[in-house]
């Protein structure tokens, strides 16, 4: 080796250490990247490996650019080293700055709710459209006709005292029962027919725990041509038992309703004591549940329906009072109260 | 109880309540048991207003036999001391009287005064306790007259005259209409027909001789007169159920036999007087076994159908095999029976109808047709509630008080004739008065909170049905703050409902924030209206109020969708700064950007606004991001440059200062 050889590698490991001892005292990315510049960029001292060669004899050249190309990668591993412990150093820094409370309360509204009449009638709307029954709307403010006369309750007839009417200005009234919708399905479907109309209803009666002037109702009815009082007893137990999620348990017995003959009240066994007999069911081990009956001939027949031909069944649902056995609300004044402590409970 | 009758009270209870009628309690009163009966299942069968009639149905329903206490054989056949004159037998179709003398008028023996008020009636003196007593028994009302006290011998029926009033046995005065039947002798009314008698020639301890009315009246005209006056007699009650015209005379003997034993030495003076219209049998009813069987849904055979309907002493005559020919008892003629129907809940009560199997009908499967309007609201009910907002239901009333707080004129409201309360007195066109006072309520409780409610506007109109309007009206409330984020929030459930909609200012309604205050357009039609609630309305704090007529966005959402080919080639972006005066909506300058860009417009984004220097007072700087683009090409920086300047030259044109 020549002495201008020796002394060429010698500069190089000096040059060397100065990289090693800059890479290690580089903290932050930009100070690295410098120091990279400085040792390792093109016009830096190992970025011209041309240049050093240059002055070295051809002999010993192999050997010096081998010499030079270790330094040169043992400073590119040592510069990528240096530059992952100083990411890695930062990541560690922003992260532990980066303390969260998750136990403080999230920002933003919390979910809203849907009225609890809404949830039962949403509740029977699909369980009567999953057996083909179509939803009708009706509406509150209704015609003396569509109220009474064509429900078979003629001017006078005593049952017009069983509700209680709210009677307008204009003549109308509003409707005391979703049963005019039975009327207006009639209409306008003709038969064979099946259908519900749920909605709200007013009676005049004076407010109290279990009084209401405004509740909401599910009228429904089936009109084909051979309809029985052994098919309707099969779909009020076949809908109440999906209703109240069990095995329901139902009886008829005489009711009078104009626009049914035969009328019925339906009566379902006590859910509470299941027969036996409690408070809730004034030990007679049955609750009265829903008025139904086959559709009078003459509620056909004034709806364009040709009872020889066809027949059919009817009832009436109270949707509150179901809201109110399925919750256990006590006092009906709370559904239009408005009152956020009662609504959000939903 | 019945002597004889085997079954237990308890029982008695049961069976008539599967049986006839609903039954609610069971009293002990005076060492008897007494069945306490719910009138309204009453309200069809006149026959069971009288204890007869439901012993003919406990005869009917436990295999026992009836026994009439009615002996027809008593009435006198002398010729009558009184004449009766009917004025119109429509309205009286029957009336019939006895007339007695040498009446002792007293208490009545204990036996009488305990059986009457063990069902609820007061014992007053032996005449009128028997009146009451046969009412009770055969549902027949009857009335007893001093006839000391009338003037002629002759009973008119008769409408009431012009001007003619009464002073009736409750000490009230009634002025009389034409429509009312009053009976009357010659001086004028001596009782308000089937509702009440009068005063004046009341029953007192000085009388000596009476006249004992039993008649029939026509049920709808007693009611009515019964409604008018606001008086529900006991007579009344019974008569507007359509009474048996031909018990008026089986009451008048079973009453002869009673007075004779509670009023000692009493004679009858004359025989009966008995006017009536010819009573019409009802016409017979064909039943079919057949018919039943199909009806009930349940096996039955024809002399069990027989039996039945004989047990209610139907009249039954076999025409053909299994085909009946039904005649109708009169008490259960006058309109609770004419038809086969009818029959049909006898034979299906008496069998029982516990004794019917539940059984699926054989119906078509069929889709049921589709209700959009409610589809739609569920959706908007299920957004609403996944967007925080609690859902209430206010009344469909509102009063002139409410609407006086939003300075609303009641006038076009429609009007509640006969509200028993004084907040109902008339119809809501409107739901946001009761927002109003569901955010006063609760704002008492809580500093924050959202609700909604989903319900119908009623508009009246020209003879026709009132309009009712599905309306959703969303209310945030806050106690704090300055109200912006509640108007923005009910903005985005807006744009959440109606993608694509338009809030433009609009002039404010009284009840609306006078600078917050914006009508709600979607596809160029008006849907609804966002704004603060006025301060004069009494809350404290600040409501914001989203009020959307849901008839008009459910129409409005019909759009069938339809895909569109994803962009091709980029798009280029540049944004404008737009100086305007403070209060210029950017909503506006957005419009006049986009129509300026025309249509390589692809979004206009709003991005920022400033006030302040270097910008002149009163001003402010509006940036928006304008995206352009070609759905064949990607537009050239030459273009891009042509569209940015064709903006620029636009807006400067229209006003504007650009800060470029």
């Amino acid at each position: 080796m020549t002495a201008g050889t020796s002394e060429k590698l010698a500069s190089m490991q000096k040059e060397q250490e100065n990289a090693l001892a800059a890479i290690a005292a580089a903290q932050t990315e930009e100070a690295l990247e410098a120091v990279h510049v400085q040792y390792l960029g093109r016009k830096a001292f190992f970025g011209q490996v041309g240049k050093l060669l240059g002055s070295i004899p051809p002999e010993e050249r192999p050997s010096a650019g081998k010499a030079f190309n270790d330094i040169k990668q043992a400073l590119e591993e040592a510069y990528n080293k240096r530059a992952t412990e100083i990411r890695l150093q930062a990541q560690n820094q922003r992260l532990s700055a980066e303390w969260l409370d998750l136990t403080l309360p999230a920002p933003g509204p919390r979910l809203g709710s849907l009225h609890p009449v809404t949830q039962i009638q949403n509740e029977i709307e699909d369980l009567f459209t999953s057996l083909g029954f179509a939803v009708l709307d009706g509406p509150e403010v209704e015609t003396e006709y569509h109220n009474f006369d064509a429900l078979n309750i003629p001017p006078e007839h005593p049952a017009r005292d069983m509700q209680d009417t709210f009677w307008l200005a204009d003549g109308h009234l509003l409707r005391t029962h979703t049963s005019p919708v039975q009327v207006r399905g009639m209409e306008k479907l003709g038969p064979p027919l099946r259908m519900i109309a749920p909605g709200r209803v007013f009676r005049n009666e004076e407010v109290d725990a279990s009084h209401e002037h405004t509740f909401y109702q599910v009228e429904g009815m089936m009109v084909d041509r051979n309809v029985s009082v052994a098919n309707l007893i099969y779909f009020m137990k076949t809908l109440l038992s999906a209703i109240f999620h069990r095995d329901v348990k139902v009886r008829l017995r005489p009711g009078y309703f104009p626009f049914v003959e035969p009328g019925f009240e339906l009566d379902i066994q006590c859910l509470i004591c299941g027969g036996p007999g409690c408070p809730v069911c004034k030990q007679s081990g049955w609750v009265e549940l829903l008025p139904c009956g086959l559709v009078h001939p003459n509620v056909l027949r004034m709806s364009g329906i040709d009872p020889d031909e066809w027949g059919g069944f009817a009832f009436g649902l109270g949707l509150t009072r179901l809201a109110m056995m399925r919750y256990g609300i006590d006092d009906i004044r709370l559904f239009a109260s408005g009152d956020l402590r009662f609504l959000r409970q939903f | 109880m019945v002597p004889g009758l085997k079954t237990s009270p308890q029982e008695l209870l049961r069976l008539i309540t599967m049986k006839t009628a609903e039954c609610e309690g069971l009293e002990r009163v005076n060492g008897d048991s007494v069945i306490e009966v719910d009138n309204k299942s009453l309200t069809h069968r006149p026959d069971l207003w009288g204890h007869h009639g439901m012993a003919r149905e406990v005869a009917a329903i436990t295999g026992n036999a009836l026994r009439d206490p009615v002996s027809l054989d008593l009435l006198p056949r002398s010729p009558a001391d009184i004449a009766i004159e009917i004025e119109d037998f429509a309205l009286c179709p029957r009336y019939s009287a006895l007339v007695f003398e040498n009446v002792t008028v007293a208490d009545s023996p204990a036996w009488l005064r305990e059986r009457l008020e063990s069902i609820g009636l007061n014992a007053i003196n032996n005449i009128v306790d028997v009146t009451n007593y046969v009412m009770a028994e055969l549902a027949q009302p009857m009335h007893a007259f001093d006839s000391g006290k009338l003037h002629g011998k002759t009973i008119f029926v008769r409408s009431a005259r012009a001007g003619e009033g009464i002073a009736a046995l409750n000490e009230e005065t009634y002025q009389l209409r034409l429509s009312n039947l009053v009976i009357a002798d010659a001086q004028g009314p001596i009782a308000i027909a089937g509702v009440i008698g009068g005063l004046d020639s009341a029953i007192g301890p000085e009388t000596k001789r009476i006249v004992l009315e039993s008649a029939n009246f026509q049920a709808a005209n007693v009611r009515k007169t019964s409604v008018a006056l606001k008086l529900r007699t006991d007579a009344s009650m019974r008569f507007e159920k359509s009474q048996d015209p031909v018990n008026t005379v089986r009451g008048l003997a079973r009453a002869l036999e009673l007075l004779s034993q509670v009023s000692p030495g009493i004679r009858l003076v004359g025989g009966l007087a008995d006017r009536k219209a010819e009573i019409q049998a009802p016409p017979p009813i064909a039943l079919e076994v057949d018919w039943l069987i199909r009806k009930l849904g349940r096996a039955l055979t024809a002399s069990q159908v027989r039996a039945i309907l004989e047990s209610l002493e139907f009249g039954v005559s076999e025409t053909a095999p299994g085909h009946f020919s039904v005649t109708v008892p009169s008490w259960r003629g006058t309109k609770d029976i004419s038809i086969k129907d009818d029959l049909l809940e006898e034979v299906g009560r008496m069998v029982g109808y516990d004794s019917i199997t539940l059984q699926a009908p054989l119906i078509e499967s069929v889709v049921p047709p589709a209700n959009p309007g409610r589809a739609y609201e569920r959706r908007v009910r299920n957004m609403a509630a996944a967007q925080g907002f609690t859902e209430v239901h206010n009344y469909s009333f509102v009063n002139e008080d409410m609407l006086a707080a939003f300075g609303i004129d009641p006038c076009a409201h429609l009007q509640v004739s006969n509200p028993i309360a004084s907040d109902q007195t008339l119809l809501r066109r409107s739901l946001v008065p009761g927002i109003r006072k569901n955010i006063i309520d609760n704002s008492r409780r809580f500093s924050s909170f959202r609700l909604f409610e989903i319900g119908r506007e009623i508009h009246s109109r020209q003879s026709e049905l009132p309009e009712e309007i599905p309306h959703f009206v969303a209310a945030m409330y806050e106690r704090e703050g300055d109200g912006s984020a509640s108007l923005f929030e009910l903005k985005r459930l807006a744009e959440c409902l109606m993608p694509g909609c338009d809030v433009q200012p609009a002039s404010a309604r009284p009840w609306e924030h006078p600078e917050r205050a914006a009508l709600v357009v979607w596809r160029d039609q008006p849907a609804g209206r966002l704004f603060e609630l006025h301060p004069a309305l009494g809350i404290e704090g600040r409501a914001g109020i989203l009020d959307l007529d849901l008839a008009a966005l459910e129409r409005l959402d019909r759009g069938e969708k339809r895909y569109q080919p994803l962009r091709r080639f980029p798009t280029s972006a540049f944004d404008l700064s737009v100086v305007a005066r403070l209060r210029e909506p950017a909503g506006e300058i957005e419009k006049r950007l986009a129509a300026a860009a025309g249509d390589s417009l692809v979004a206009a984004e709003f991005v920022r606004a400033y006030a302040g220097p270097p910008l002149p007072e009163d001003h402010k700087s509006v940036s928006f991001r304008m995206t352009v683009g070609a759905s064949d090409r990607t537009l050239s920086s030459d273009e891009v440059a042509a569209i940015r300047n064709r903006v620029i030259e636009a807006m400067r044109a229209s006003g504007f200062d650009l800060r470029v």
